[in-house]
């Protein structure tokens, strides 16, 4: 049925391509393709590929014309990377849609990615990295009744790899702009929202009562004064117990979350001051608890790390329970002042806490009944714990220079679903520098120098990395993470890549061999466990 | 217009909730499992384990109250694989989680379906769904097992045993049921229920965990027949001998010697609470479609 569907549109699409070429309309596209050999390395734990090579290939097409929009994305996977899942297996048109706006209304019918709020109760998204995509297949009408008002409404199922999840998810939601809609004046913005989103799956169950219809909702506010911003949301999910046929597998509990953001920015200082609490939140397309069906997003709140060394343990948001805090202050030593020199001195200071709630999270059956302390701190579990301090100074026209250091706390038992006192908590010191060197105009050198300092996990690791860039063409890297401080000494392994890629007009080339070790990798708080690899890659994006 | 069909949109979202009140657990005595004395639909549940997989009771639990309802026609098999929840302790740490339940076809079985590549406990329902829907988190097990039990059988299958001592004599009749065409075949496997052994059970570390349903041992699998036509009535008939010290040495060689970071601590096998499980599955779709269990010593 879901071929049938796909082939019409495509008919459909390519119909209206000729129809494009005649009457305007633009046509634009991207293209993305990562492929890898895999090569038995039994010293890093690396698997061989049966097939060698594994490749991921995308294309997307979009169609615009006007006030009407259509497109289609192309799936590759002969077969999937060893990072991803291999339930994403062959080829395919999982994406698909048309859309038009009319008099304020905007009609989507097919795929399409939604989210309401911030996410605590429904976010539909795609991320290649993390082989995420929960796009929704359905109808999706948005629509602003009046100046500062805006609704939109849905309805669908949730992509699961190449098929689509049991429950039927509707949603709602409506934004409004109190300044806009009021037409006030006033220096201070008040903007609220309200959103609502309900998943139907029928109750099979014949030993315990299900509630078909699960709803989740969500109130938010944000107020905008000259430098200052306020952002805060509440959302609570009502029962939905996974299904089991034991009493122990079904938490008939309300879920809720509460995050909240104060920022206070002016020229050369900011300082964002951010909580959150979540609590038995996470909100699936189906009832069963596995991270494919999971349809909402808790934003992390600790700070999303690029360099190596600091990004090697990771925060994984714990959507079944955390309570965390942050603070990130920014400031620019002046320009002339002695700590500033001659183009001013960049820091950025950042602290985030993140520990369990008070004997876990809520849970609620026939025998059990536990509603967590709103607050607790003191005494619970850690999860994560980042200080760290970042400077960036540029010396003068060639050199620039980054330097971090970091303290971090990591609980890889929960962080990374491990059985309990298997690792505990990693603790570790990181020092970063990142120095680049400007040789003549369009040649540049950047070399990385990381070092991080532990005794648990797999100990202490030394990072360095060399890069010369001959813009706007061509780009060499060689880099080299050494775990030189590993208990095992059959482990204290070099882990070697070199990179290079081609660059020119639309198209990008780049061509890697190297090992990676395992490890976990992580955008905004959503996690995914990498394997150690050995072998040749090669990325081509390209768009018209 | 339109702000009527956003009007409505949202009436519809919030009276789409229902709110669910205890006592949560209802009577499911109009369920009576079906007399099973006649061929009847069974499935087999294959639940891919290790006896340090802090989650993986739950889903045995699981397993038990999908038998609990269904009751005969539920046939378990416990696969513990992997090298990080099934592996033994080492002996430093003995007496904790010293046994390897690890077997050469679990860690087949394993690579070729995939399960513990994505995560412990996993599972799969008469192997539904493969290559890319095949497997299942305990929680999807219940609705896979109701549309498996609402399908028709073409196979009926008896399991008959003459055991004395350690060695003995299992046959396995298979009657056609229906006129069909297909590539199938027989797998005959020993599995042990009862053993009272280290299991990680949430934080808790469980000495005395009952682990039932474990597989032992592939005894056979191989073409149902050589034919591929099937018709309606007819009987193929499969004996094979077994020695259950021989079976229970080359568990404990492939621990000392094949797998990784086993200790041969694979023994102490007990045939009073061992089982025959016998099932026909289609190689084209690996699916299971008709399976028996029967006592060892019966």
């Amino acid at each position: 049925m879901l071929k049938k569907i796909t082939y019409t549109f495509i008919l459909s699409f390519l119909t209206l391509n000729s129809f494009a070429q005649n009457n305007g309309g633009e046509i634009h596209g991207d293209f993305d393709l990562n492929m890898q050999s895999y090569q038995e390395d039994e010293i890093i734990g690396a698997k061989a590929a049966d097939e060698i090579i594994l490749n991921n290939a995308y294309l997307n097409i979009n169609y615009t014309k006007g006030d009407f929009t259509a497109g289609l994305r192309y799936e590759s996977y002969l077969n999937a990377l060893m990072d991803f899942d291999d339930s994403y297996k062959g080829n395919g048109i999982p994406f698909r849609y048309a859309s038009y706006t009319i008099d304020g209304l905007e009609v989507t019918v097919g795929n399409y990615y939604e989210q309401v709020g911030s996410g605590l109760i429904f976010r539909s998204y795609e991320n290649k990295g993390l082989g995420a995509d929960n796009a929704m297949d359905g109808i999706r009408l948005k629509y602003s009744p009046l100046k500062g008002i805006y609704l939109k409404t849905f309805i669908g199922k949730s992509r699961t790899y190449f098929t689509y999840a049991e429950g039927i998810i509707r949603g709602a939601d409506a934004e409004v702009n109190l300044n806009e809609a009021l037409n006030l004046e006033s220096k201070t913005k008040i903007i609220i929202g309200q959103g609502l989103v309900s998943r139907f799956q029928a109750d099979i169950n014949p030993k315990f009562k299900l509630p078909q219809n699960v709803a989740a909702y969500s109130t938010r506010l944000n107020i905008i004064n000259g430098g200052w911003n306020y952002s805060g949301e509440y959302a609570v999910k009502l029962n939905d117990p996974v299904g089991s046929l034991t009493s122990e597998g079904n938490n008939y509990a309300k879920g809720n979350a509460l995050m909240s953001s104060l920022t206070y920015s002016k020229r050369g200082f900011g300082i964002v001051a951010e909580m959150h609490r979540v609590d038995h939140m996470e909100f699936r397309s189906e009832r069963a608890q596995e991270k494919q069906y999971i349809i909402n997003y808790i934003p992390t709140l600790t700070k999303q790390h690029t360099y190596t060394l600091l990004a090697l343990y990771p925060s994984a948001t714990q959507t079944e329970g955390e309570f965390g805090t942050q603070i990130d202050v920014f400031y620019k030593i002046k320009k002339g002042s002695l700590l500033g020199g001659k183009y001013g001195t960049k820091l950025i200071f950042n602290f985030s806490r993140i520990n369990a709630l008070n004997v876990g999270s809520s849970f609620l059956n026939d025998n059990r009944k536990h509603t967590p302390m709103f607050i607790s701190i003191k005494g619970e579990e850690l999860y994560y714990k980042d200080i760290n301090l970042e400077v960036y100074k540029k010396i003068n026209k060639k050199i620039r220079a980054t330097g971090v250091i970091a303290k971090q706390s990591y609980n890889k038992d929960v962080l990374e679903g491990k059985t309990p006192g298997t690792y505990g908590i990693v603790e570790s010191t990181i020092a970063i520098a990142d120095i680049s060197y400007k040789i003549k105009k369009g040649y540049t050198v950047r070399i990385e120098l990381q070092e991080l300092l532990a005794d648990g996990g797999e100990g202490s690791w030394s990072m360095g990395l060399a890069e010369y860039t001959i813009s706007p063409h061509w780009f060499f890297a060689v880099q080299d993470m050494y775990n030189w401080g590993n208990h095992e000494i059959s482990k204290q392994l070099h882990y070697v890549n070199i990179n290079f890629g081609y660059l020119k007009g639309a198209n990008r080339i780049e061509i890697g061999y190297g090992k990676k070790r395992a490890g976990i990798f992580c955008v905004g708080g959503v996690c995914k466990e990498v394997p150690s690899s050995n072998g040749f890659s090669l990325a081509i994006s390209s768009s018209f | 217009m339109k702000n009527i069909i956003t009007l409505f949109s949202f009436i519809l979202i919030i009276t789409s909730c229902d709110v669910v009140e205890g006592p949560y657990e209802i009577d499911s005595g109009d369920i009576t499992p079906i007399d099973t004395n006649t061929y009847v639909k069974k499935i087999l549940i294959e639940d891919f384990t290790g006896h340090t997989c802090q989650n993986c009771p739950a889903a045995a639990r699981e397993l038990e109250a999908i038998h609990d309802i269904y009751g005969d026609q539920i046939i378990g098999m416990a696969l513990h694989v992997s090298k990080t929840f099934a592996r033994p302790y080492p002996s430093s740490q003995a007496p904790n989680y010293q046994y390897d339940f690890r077997t050469k076809w679990g860690k087949e079985w394993d690579d070729l379906f995939g399960i513990s590549g994505i995560g412990l406990p996993g599972g799969m329902i008469n192997r539904i769904g493969y290559p890319n829907e095949h497997r299942l988190g305990k929680d999807e097990w219940l609705a896979r097992v109701i549309s498996e039990l609402e399908k028709e059988i073409d196979f009926g299958i008896s399991i008959t045993t003459n055991m004395t001592g350690d060695e003995g004599v299992i046959t396995i009749n298979t009657e056609i049921l229906n006129n069909i065409i297909g590539d199938y075949n027989l797998v005959i496997c020993l599995s042990e229920s009862n053993i009272i052994n280290w299991q990680k059970d949430g934080a808790e570390d469980v000495e005395n965990y009952e682990h039932n349903h474990a597989l032992r041992s592939l005894l056979s699998d191989e073409n149902l027949s050589t034919s591929s036509n099937y018709t309606a009535a007819d009987k193929i008939e499969k004996t094979i001998s077994v020695n259950l010290s021989t079976l229970e040495q080359f568990n404990i060689n492939y621990s000392q010697n094949t797998a990784e970071l086993g200790n041969g601590n694979a023994g102490g096998w007990d045939a009073s609470n061992m089982s025959v499980i016998a099932y026909i599955f289609d190689n084209t779709t690996q699916e299971i479609l008709q399976v028996e269990e029967a006592h060892l010593n019966k």
